[in-house]
């Protein structure tokens, strides 16, 4: 069992001391981590090397310096490894003169699939009654969701989703997010690398954070901004009577401001359990009326915002 | 073995089915044309002699050499560069199979077009002057030339987008220029590979044949052999790039 949060339990990707540069550019920076079954979010700004990063693990680039394993197997020298791994990759990289129906099918036979699994999963991703258009006539969301289709027709043990999302409407994104639920349930390894956070924290049971090319953080979006211990938590505290609050507020441990708002306080604190134990007894101190308690930044998009602010 | 002509079918299908072969399908009618303006002009005993100093060398001096370079370099350049190239090789098959599938389908697309453009000016002076032993010839040599090339510029085409720019250089300066100055570079000159075939095929090949030809002894075996171990050589060195090197 292991305790470091960038490491996964029964890994099935293992990402040693990585690193990537382009002549000058360092992409990738010494990033040791792990995936395994479930779902793992890979998160990032634009430019902060996760796409690099799923490459290094599909084998599509070299690792400039470390290792990687997917299954056990160096993916840049066992060609036998892409049997049980795949990958939607972020750019339109869909063949555009051929129909939906024909490209799932090509991709089945290049996964040496059973003829059949094609229609599956265009059915499973909804594509039913497009799939005998050409592609090039697809929206966004259609060559997204032909793109996964291409991806599960091999059934893989390992799929690697780069921006999956990109360019879905909400009943798409629901219905992908649903399929991948699924899959990681059947204990098959996902890595979908997002910058669209709400959808990453839907999804995701782990989260790495990747920021100009290092790992920022890892673990699960409460685990990590815990982990803040430098950056305060706000926290909403919705009241009748703000000022009066405030005042209390600030003679508490831990509260290091308490602006008033429109709708109530924004409170910064170094200590939120205490700052919860103690509010009940205050309010009624002060005869005021607490409507809502809310740690703003547990969010992932104010973690997010914090580790890229950090740096 | 159904996933490498699963590859070549859909290959062959993407490269004739861009917009500009229509062009190089154009430019592909130029043999038949100064095959059919000579033949309104000359006798028909001389006829078989004006066909490979015009149209044969018209075919293999412009349209093969566009055609296969064209194709060749788009075939496996144009999927690193747009980005559709993980589809293939991220396969449980070695980089040789989807190297080699690719190279099938750049010659077959390539023979197609410049074996048809050759074949119609044959069939033209079979019309003209009822001379039909050119045809087999010229099929046999676009054969080997277009292979020769495709070869080349698939390497050649993966490894940078200038690359039919470098093959015009290539054919107008070196194989044209060059080559046709000093006998002994001749050796490396891919459209004359399949005009020694073709030489070998054809008994009392005109002087323009032999002049082209120059060092080069003719033989229809020694072409295929030659192209062969080309091919081999660019599916080895492609691969082992593919495998060595970053694929994106």
């Amino acid at each position: 069992m292991t305790t470091d949060p960038s490491l996964a339990a029964d890994a099935t990707i293992e990402i040693t001391s990585v690193s990537k540069w382009f002549g000058q550019k360092v992409a990738v920076s010494d990033v040791t981590c792990s995936f395994g079954p479930g779902i793992t979010g890979l998160l990032g700004p634009n430019g902060a090397g996760k796409t690099t990063l799923l490459r290094l693990i599909t084998g599509l680039l070299t690792p400039s310096d470390g290792t990687i394993r997917v299954l056990g197997e160096d993916p840049r020298r066992a060609p036998a490894v892409y049997d049980a791994m795949a990958l939607v990759p972020e750019e339109d990289a869909v063949y555009t003169g051929l129909t939906g129906r024909r490209f799932v099918e090509y991709a089945a036979v290049l996964a040496n699939a059973p003829a059949g699994r094609a229609a599956e999963e265009i059915a499973r991703v909804g594509l039913e009654d497009a799939q005998d258009r050409p592609i090039a006539g697809y929206s966004k969301g259609m060559r997204q969701r032909v793109k996964v289709a291409a991806a599960l027709v091999g059934r893989p043990r390992v799929l690697v989703l780069d921006e999956p999302l990109n360019g879905t409407d909400p009943v798409q994104r629901a219905g992908l997010i649903a399929t991948f639920r699924e899959m990681a349930d059947r204990g098959h390894t996902l890595v979908v690398s997002s910058h669209v956070l709400a959808e990453v924290e839907r999804m995701a049971d782990r989260v790495l954070a990747i920021v100009d090319g290092k790992l920022a953080a890892a673990g699960d979006v409460a685990a990590i901004r815990a982990a803040m211990h430098d950056i305060p938590y706000r926290v909403k505290i919705g009241t009748d009577v703000s000022r009066r609050l405030a005042a209390g507020l600030m003679a508490l441990d831990g509260v290091i401001s308490a602006a008033v708002r429109d709708t109530g306080l924004l409170v910064e604190t170094n200590d939120l359990p205490g700052l919860g134990t103690a509010l009940p007894r205050l309010a009624r101190e002060l005869d005021a009326r607490v409507i809502q308690f809310e740690p703003e930044d547990e969010s992932l998009e104010s973690v997010f915002r914090y580790l890229v602010r950090r740096r | 073995m159904r996933a490498f002509f699963a590859m070549t079918r859909v290959s062959i299908g993407q490269l004739l089915g861009r917009r500009w072969v229509i062009l190089v399908g154009l430019v592909g009618l130029l043999p038949s044309i100064v095959m059919l303006a000579m033949s309104r002009t000359q006798g028909a005993g001389r006829l078989a002699a004006s066909f490979q100093e015009g149209p044969l060398m018209t075919l293999f001096t412009i349209v093969l050499p566009l055609t296969s370079a064209l194709l060749g370099s788009v075939a496996l350049g144009e999927e690193r560069r747009e980005g559709t190239l993980p589809f293939l090789v991220l396969r449980p098959r070695r980089r040789e199979i989807v190297v080699a599938a690719k190279l099938l389908a750049a010659w077959l697309s390539a023979w197609l077009i410049a074996g048809a453009s050759g074949v119609l000016a044959a069939i033209v002076l079979g019309l003209s002057a009822g001379i039909w032993q050119m045809v087999l010839p010229v099929i046999v040599a676009t054969g080997v030339s277009t292979l020769a090339y495709a070869a080349v510029f698939l390497l050649l085409g993966y490894a940078t987008r200038w690359a039919v720019l470098i093959g015009a250089g290539f054919l107008f300066f070196w194989e044209l220029g060059i080559a046709s100055a000093a006998d002994s570079l001749a050796n490396v000159s891919l459209f004359r590979i399949g005009l020694t075939a073709f030489a070998a095929m054809v008994h009392g090949s005109p002087g323009v044949i032999r002049d082209v030809l120059a060092s080069l002894t003719p033989g229809v075996w020694g072409a295929i052999a030659k192209v062969l171990v080309l091919s081999g050589c660019s599916v080895g060195a492609l691969s082992y790039v593919m495998r060595h090197r970053d694929l994106t």
